[in-house]
């Protein structure tokens, strides 16, 4: 870690003692010439906390300086000085961020100040999707919920329903306590990032509980297939720095990088080679892999194969399975050789755009990796650190909403993740009560009865077990900034929902989710200030296989033959899952495939889009058996001839001002289609069929040319 | 002079992500926009990362290239600036002075590198998202050009700590937002004149090149390009 | 080689010329009326753009100058009409010239007053442009004499001095006559005007000389303040603005769009005021003679200046040649093509069809034609930055169109405030008993 953290550390740690700054004796009294109104004194703090925007747990350090805040108070403005925070960083001491964030964590601070926050709890009314709210007080609030909850109870605690995120954390845990607590079953995860089929490829193929951790940094070649995971899969920021060493932090190797997926994501676009697959193909082309492998000799320890598995590759058609991924095998051949021969190879197996049978690819990745002999290896897949973390149910939450009496949204937005098609709005629409605890009015907070608004992130205690991390760890927040308005942390609501209901609920502390992470003579206070628990060694389990044959089937598809592309919505770097698209600094970035901003384009390939006439910025139709949306299009040079891709993150029913109304949702046209083992939505199964639609409508590119080198044509 | 501020990003890191641009937005109060504008080529990206495709399916390449200021020793937007509002400092860094600005946009015709960004209005920011602003940094009015200026207060910032403990300045102590918040740590910040440095090592790299070097603006951003 | 004015009387020559000084006739007052509602829309324009700010304009990253700048080079254009022609003519002694010279001059400090606004009216902060200036203040800040824009203050300010002193001299003698006898305020008005002329042999040598000597010295300062003009862009790095030919080209196209000006002007004054008797045939066949050498000599240097491109093949000039030339700025590129070479050369070259009405036709082509030139000039490049993502484009929006609209009504209003003030032709010259200096 840089000394300039440490400092940092220090001036936050110390940051009780040195009340109003007096410890850093040059302190900025006025800077240069700014105007009146934005003069600030104090001395700027840094503290330690926890970034929420994904499931990855990053540990940030947050900028606290004072400013200041025009109240209405008995009619007057009022200029108040508030501590605000000023900027998001990477904590330095966290091994998952290492300092570092991404562009989404950094953002989060306008989400604490987004001008269209709810400033306090709500009850509905007007219909239900109209999102039409009066403002109450908590203790009405509460009462309301607490009833609807008794009721649902004295009848069927099973119609108690919670869907939550994947996210571990105190928060979660709380949630889990309380529906315990209620006889209700567990939270349903509801989310198109929660990587249900990658945990369970790993307890399957290695009985580990938990995400496997890619030891990128020390591997020489890697392949990675199907896991955008510089993008928007397991953690970022994580492999965004293993990739940068993996490539020029060691002095005699550069890591080489090839990435077989169906999307040129950014992953594919920082690769040495990237080898377009068809969607789905994944399996057979792991297969082919394996088998090439066992051909060329190159396979170490075949014997480490349950021998069900061997045979299964070794009964692959490495021609046939290459053809049906879209392959010649000249192109595949020589790259598994060098992989073969890699002192330290490495196959990154993961479902960004989930299939129906992306369980057997990953599963098949994890096998290739065991032929290589690099699991549990330095530069391989080594086991998730720490304690195994109690895992999330999977029944898919379009099932558990059905003839629900109590609907519990925990950061969720299950009208905007799930295609309509599930059923998933009328299940909130006939559901006796549903109540919000997001901090804005979403798609599904729109179907709200009772919004109870959470604090942000940064006004909150937090306790996060990050999804990926190579040592066991912890990332604690302990709040630093007073909440900006009458909101409240869900444990509080619980507690209190608890209390009013008589129940017998143990308040989560962040305190016990931390115990298990502390080493030896360090304190929960010690953890906190520095932002974490990270004990130094990983308790690794060894892998013992699974054992089960896989069955390398081809990837189902919703559609007939009048439907004849294949349609992958898949998680932006920008948006994730689209909660992000609600802030300006993320609607102003430039998407890293189309460069366009405020809004998101459909990429279609070159050929599609001559025989469609379509240009640029031309609106087109994507048709689905499910449904349609019409986007601009953007023809994009990388696109799988075939495959419309789009990203997630416009067609916001509701999101506050810098999202609703804007654009399209990918996924509301998609079937409902689902990995089997897991629950998990297929993001990647539905057919659709294009047509050109539109006159130009001008979309916005922040920059317009594909090439560097401008032909005539261009402008 | 002091110092001689400069940077290096290796391409053969970065992965395109962005997080940078986030960063310099949040350091340095940069307005922000709405389609309307956008529209018009106005949003304010002091750091922006150029995406170029090369080659045909199936093998298509992209390039990801972060462009900010590029700190011309040799800067052409200086001398065409009527009013001195843009200008060189001691450490080598290419300044603005807002207050001095009239906005005749011919700096900004003149940066090769097209980095230069207007207000076009007088910036706005709904309530109360202002409350993040950072104080170090001028909110800028309307009708004045601005760009990166390699975070300066930051630089100053550490100076006055370095000062306050009596010691040199350490390599990599002065860390720009964009710099600081880089996952793929692509970017390396530093001073020039310091042989030692970071930034001097890998500018004397074999895959260091600057951006349109044939111009002579002698840039003090290298580029590092991604290895074969 | 007696032109026929000199042929009447000069009792009648003086009534002819100075009648269209009192009175004002319908017409007279429409066209001012209407040129003073379009300046004032343009004014009403200028003022939205100073109270919301600069993004009134279609102006946006990269295509920083639109409009302003092209209206600006191009009104400068304009003012090389008068001082150069008639200072050429002058220096050349072409009697024709009497009767067109004063004309020309009052364009020329017209079209500069008008141009000058631009450089204030395209600034982000237009009430800070004082500081472009150099002048003592508490801060002691000096404005940056390297940049070329504080070269064009310097030589568009002298130019201005130049021309309105240039204007000035040769009306003297004629205001001594008009204060002879007249209405009272006009008495007073050109009594004052006229600096005591008596029309002594000693004043008419000095007149003569300072005209003399006013002309040498405009010749000059108009070429440079074109030149410097031109290197506004030739000085900037940026692609097909680099240009060594920028100086002359801008110069001949300035002398060129300035003719044509002066063209059309005559053809106004001589239906308004009715001047058939001294803006002859002659005097059009003659101009449109020069406007046909200009529109040549403008060709060779377009051709020059894209011919060397398209051959050198640099990729970042082709690629603002290819705009140009092929792409979204085609249309502007090709349009100019014929109305200042095509259109000309057919209407003017054959003598059959040189007549006043198509001289002036083809005088009009020429003043759009110049227009555009610059527009292709200016935005092409702009929108084709170095660097192939930060690329761009540019429309203009109401605000940028009705003060363009406002300068050329600007150029009427005034040209009718001076025709009722001062006779537009110099009287003086016809009388027969003054020393014509052959
Ligand atoms: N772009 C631009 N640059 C300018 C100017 C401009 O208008 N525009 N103005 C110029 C002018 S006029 C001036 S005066 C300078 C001002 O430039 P500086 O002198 O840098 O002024 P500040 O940054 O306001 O304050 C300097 C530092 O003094 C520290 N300080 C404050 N109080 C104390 C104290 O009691 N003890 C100690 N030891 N330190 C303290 C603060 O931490 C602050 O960081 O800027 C000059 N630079
Ligand atoms: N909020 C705040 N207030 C401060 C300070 C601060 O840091 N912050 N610093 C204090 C200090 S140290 C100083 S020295 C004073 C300085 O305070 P001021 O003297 O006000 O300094 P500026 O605001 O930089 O300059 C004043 C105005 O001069 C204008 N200006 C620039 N060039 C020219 C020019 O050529 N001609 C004319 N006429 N005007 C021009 C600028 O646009 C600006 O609006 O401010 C003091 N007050
Ligand atoms: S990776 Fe996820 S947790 Fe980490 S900073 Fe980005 S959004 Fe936050
Ligand atoms: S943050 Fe780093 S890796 Fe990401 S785009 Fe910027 S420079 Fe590249
Ligand atoms: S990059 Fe552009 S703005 Fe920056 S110094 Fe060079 S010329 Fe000036
Ligand atoms: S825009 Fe401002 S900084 Fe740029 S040249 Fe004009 S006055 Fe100077
Ligand atoms: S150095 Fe600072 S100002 Fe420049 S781009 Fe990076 S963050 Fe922005
Ligand atoms: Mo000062």
């Amino acid at each position: 870690m840089d000394r300039r953290g440490f400092f940092r550390i220090l001036s936050a740690t110390s940051a009780g003692a040195l009340a109003g700054g007096c410890g850093r004796n040059s302190e900025k009294l006025i800077p240069l010439l700014v105007p009146d109104h934005e003069i600030v004194p104090g001395e700027e703090q840094w503290h330690p906390a926890v970034c929420t925007e994904c499931g990855a747990g990053c540990g940030t350090l947050v900028r606290v300086m004072e400013a200041v805040r025009t109240v209405e108070r008995n009619g007057e403005q009022v200029r108040q000085p508030i501590a605000a925070v000023k900027k998001v960083e990477g904590n330095p001491l966290d091994p998952v961020s290492g300092g570092r964030l991404c562009a989404r964590g950094q953002a989060t601070v306008q989400a604490l100040y987004h001008p269209d926050r709810l400033r306090g709890p709500m009850k509905r009314t007007g219909d239900r999707g109209q999102a039409q709210f009066a403002a109450i007080t908590w203790d009405e609030a509460l009462a309301l919920a607490s009833d609807a909850i008794a009721k649902a109870r004295a009848v069927n605690p099973g119609g108690i329903v919670a869907l939550t995120r994947p996210l571990l954390s105190n928060r979660s845990l709380a949630l889990q306590r309380f529906m315990e607590a209620l006889g209700a079953p567990p939270p349903v995860v509801c989310s198109i990032a929660d990587l249900a089929v990658e945990r369970k490829a790993a307890e399957m193929a290695f009985g580990w509980k938990g995400l496997p951790v890619y030891d990128l940094a020390n591997a020489n070649f890697a392949l990675g297939v199907g896991a955008d995971f510089l993008g928007g899969w397991a953690s970022p920021v994580y492999y965004a720095r293993q990739f940068g060493n993996f490539r020029q932090g060691r002095r005699e190797v550069r890591g080489t990088l090839v990435q077989a997926e169906s999307r040129l994501s950014i992953t594919a676009a920082s690769a040495d080679r990237w080898l377009p697959l068809r969607p789905g193909s994944e399996p057979q082309f792991l297969a082919a892999v394996g088998r090439m492998l066992l051909d060329l000799r190159l396979a170490r320890n075949p014997e480490h194969l349950p021998p069900a598995v061997l045979s299964a590759f070794q009964s692959a058609d490495v021609r046939a399975n290459l053809a049906s991924c879209g392959l010649p095998e000249n192109r595949v051949r020589d790259l598994v050789q060098a992989l073969g021969e890699s002192e330290a190879p490495l196959v990154l197996g993961g479902a960004s755009i989930v299939q129906t049978n992306s369980l057997a690819a990953i599963v098949a990745s994890h096998c290739v990796n065991l032929m290589l002999g690099n699991v549990g290896r330095k530069g391989g897949v080594l086991p998730p650190a720490g304690p195994p973390s109690a895992g999330f149910s999977g029944s898919p939450a379009h099932e558990a909403m059905k003839g629900a009496r109590v609907v519990l949204l925990d950061a969720v937005n299950p009208a905007y993740t799930l295609p309509p098609a599930s059923g998933v709005l009328d299940a909130l629409s006939r559901a006796g009560m549903v109540i919000g605890l997001s901090g804005f009015v979403d798609d599904s907070s729109a179907f709200a009865d009772l919004l109870l608004p959470a604090h942000h992130a940064l006004e909150s205690e937090l306790a996060v077990v990050p999804a990926v991390s190579p040592q066991p760890a912890v990332s604690i927040g302990m709040p630093f900034v007073e909440p900006l308005y009458d909101t409240r942390a869900p444990e509080t609501v619980f507690s209190g929902l608890a209390r009013s209901l008589k129940l017998e609920y143990q308040p989560v502390t962040s305190k016990e989710v931390v115990e298990p992470f502390l080493s030896a003579g360090t304190s929960f206070e010690d953890a906190a200030r520095q932002g974490g628990a990270w004990s130094g060694s990983s308790k690794s389990s060894q892998a013992k296989s699974g054992g089960q044959a896989i069955d390398f089937a081809a990837a189902a598809f919703d559609g007939d033959a009048t439907y004849p592309m294949q349609f992958q919505p898949y998680l932006s770097l920008q948006f994730h899952d689209g909660r992000g698209s609600n802030l300006p600094w993320l609607q102003e970035l430039p998407d890293p495939a189309s460069s366009a901003i405020w809004g998101l384009p459909v990429e279609i390939d070159p050929a599609t889009a001559k025989m469609l006439r379509v240009a640029n910025g031309d609106i087109v139709r994507v048709q689905s058996p499910h449904g349609g949306i019409d986007a601009p299009a953007y023809i994009h040079p990388g696109a799988v001839p075939g495959v419309v891709s789009m990203a997630v993150g416009d067609g916001h029913a509701h999101y506050g001002r810098f999202a609703s109304g804007r654009g399209a949702n990918p996924l509301s046209i998609l079937a409902p289609v689902w990995e089997k083992s897991t629950g998990a939505l297929a993001l990647g199964a539905t057919r659709v069929r294009l047509a050109r639609v539109g006159s130009r409508r001008d979309w916005i590119q922040f920059s317009a040319p594909d090439r560097e080198e401008r032909d005539f044509g261009h402008r | 002079m002091e110092h001689r501020w400069g940077m290096a990003i290796d391409l053969d890191r970065c992965t395109g992500c962005e997080a940078c641009v986030v960063a310099c937005h949040a350091e340095n109060n940069l307005p922000v926009s709405n389609p309307e504008q956008a529209a018009e080529g106005r949003t304010a990206h002091w750091i922006r990362v150029d995406r170029y495709y090369q080659g045909e399916f199936p093998d298509v390449k992209v390039k990801y290239m972060p462009v900010l200021c590029q700190q011309c020793d040799n800067a052409p937007c200086e001398p065409v600036c009527p009013v001195y509002a843009t200008y060189h400092n001691p450490e080598g860094l290419n300044v603005q002075v807002y207050n001095r600005c009239v906005g005749t946009f011919y700096c900004a015709n003149n940066c090769p590198y097209t980095v230069r960004y207007f207000n076009w209005f007088a910036p706005e920011w709904p309530e109360p998202l202002e409350l993040q602003h950072n104080p170090d940094v001028a909110v800028r009015m309307g009708g004045v050009m601005e760009k990166c200026t390699f975070c300066i207060q930051r630089i100053k910032r550490a100076k006055e700590d370095a000062a306050q403990e009596k010691r040199p300045l350490a390599d990599g102590e002065v860390q720009p937002a964009c710099v600081q918040s880089c996952p793929a740590e692509a970017m390396v910040f530093g001073d020039l004149d310091d042989p030692q440095s970071k930034v001097s090592r890998l500018a004397a790299n074999g895959r260091a090149t600057r951006l349109l070097e044939e111009l002579g603006t002698k840039p003090k951003v290298f580029y590092l390009e991604r290895a074969k | 080689m007696a032109s026929t004015p000199e042929l009447l009387p000069y009792q009648r020559i003086r009534e002819d010329l100075f009648r269209p000084l009192s009175g004002i006739s319908r017409a007279y007052a429409l066209t001012t009326a209407v040129a003073f509602v379009v300046g004032a829309a343009g004014l009403i324009a200028w003022g939205y753009q100073l109270r919301r700010g600069m993004g009134v304009t279609g102006l946006g990253r990269p295509v920083f100058w639109g409009f302003y700048i092209v209206d600006f080079v191009f009104w400068i254009g304009i003012s090389h009409a008068g001082t150069l022609i008639s200072a050429i003519l002058r220096l050349t002694n072409a009697a024709w010239r009497k009767p067109v010279t004063r004309a020309a001059e009052a364009i020329t400090v017209f079209a500069l007053m008008i141009g000058g606004m631009f450089p204030i009216i395209h600034l982000g902060r237009a009430w800070l442009f004082y500081w472009l200036l150099p002048y003592p203040n508490s801060r002691l800040l000096w404005p940056n004499f390297r940049s070329p824009l504080l070269w064009d203050l310097t030589a568009i300010v002298t130019y201005m001095t130049g021309s309105v002193i240039y204007l000035y001299l040769p009306l003297i003698p004629d205001m001594a006559q008009l204060a002879e006898h007249n209405t009272p305020w006009r008495r007073k008005f050109y009594r004052a005007l006229s600096l005591g002329w008596t029309g002594s042999d000693r004043q008419w040598h000095a007149l003569e000389r300072a005209m003399k000597l006013m002309a040498c010295l405009i010749l000059a300062v108009a070429v440079s303040v074109h030149t410097v003009v031109a290197w506004d862009f030739a000085m900037a790095l940026a692609p097909m603005w680099h240009s060594t030919i920028f100086g002359p080209y801008f110069v001949a196209g300035a002398i060129f769009s300035g003719i044509a000006a002066l063209i059309l002007v005559m053809a106004a004054l001589r239906k308004v005021l009715r001047l058939e008797s001294y803006l002859t045939r002659r005097h059009f066949d003659n101009l449109a003679r020069l406007l046909l050498l200009m529109s040549l000599l403008w060709l060779y240097f377009t051709v020059s200046e894209n011919l060397t491109v398209w051959y050198g093949n640099d990729p970042k000039e082709m690629a603002v040649f290819g705009a140009r030339t092929r792409a979204h700025y085609a249309p502007y590129f090709w349009t100019m093509v014929v109305l200042n070479f095509v259109i000309p050369f057919v209407v003017l070259g054959i003598r059959r069809l040189r007549t006043i009405a198509n001289t002036a036709i083809a005088a009009g082509c020429v003043v759009v034609g110049m227009w555009l030139e610059r527009f292709v000039i200016v935005v092409p490049t702009l929108a084709n930055p170095r660097l192939a993502s930060a690329s761009g484009s540019y429309a203009p929006t109401w605000v940028e169109g009705a003060i363009t609209a406002a300068t050329f009504a600007a150029m009427v209003m005034l040209y009718m405030i001076f025709s009722k003030l001062f006779p537009i032709i110099a009287v003086w010259e016809f009388k027969p008993h003054e020393q014509e200096d052959e």
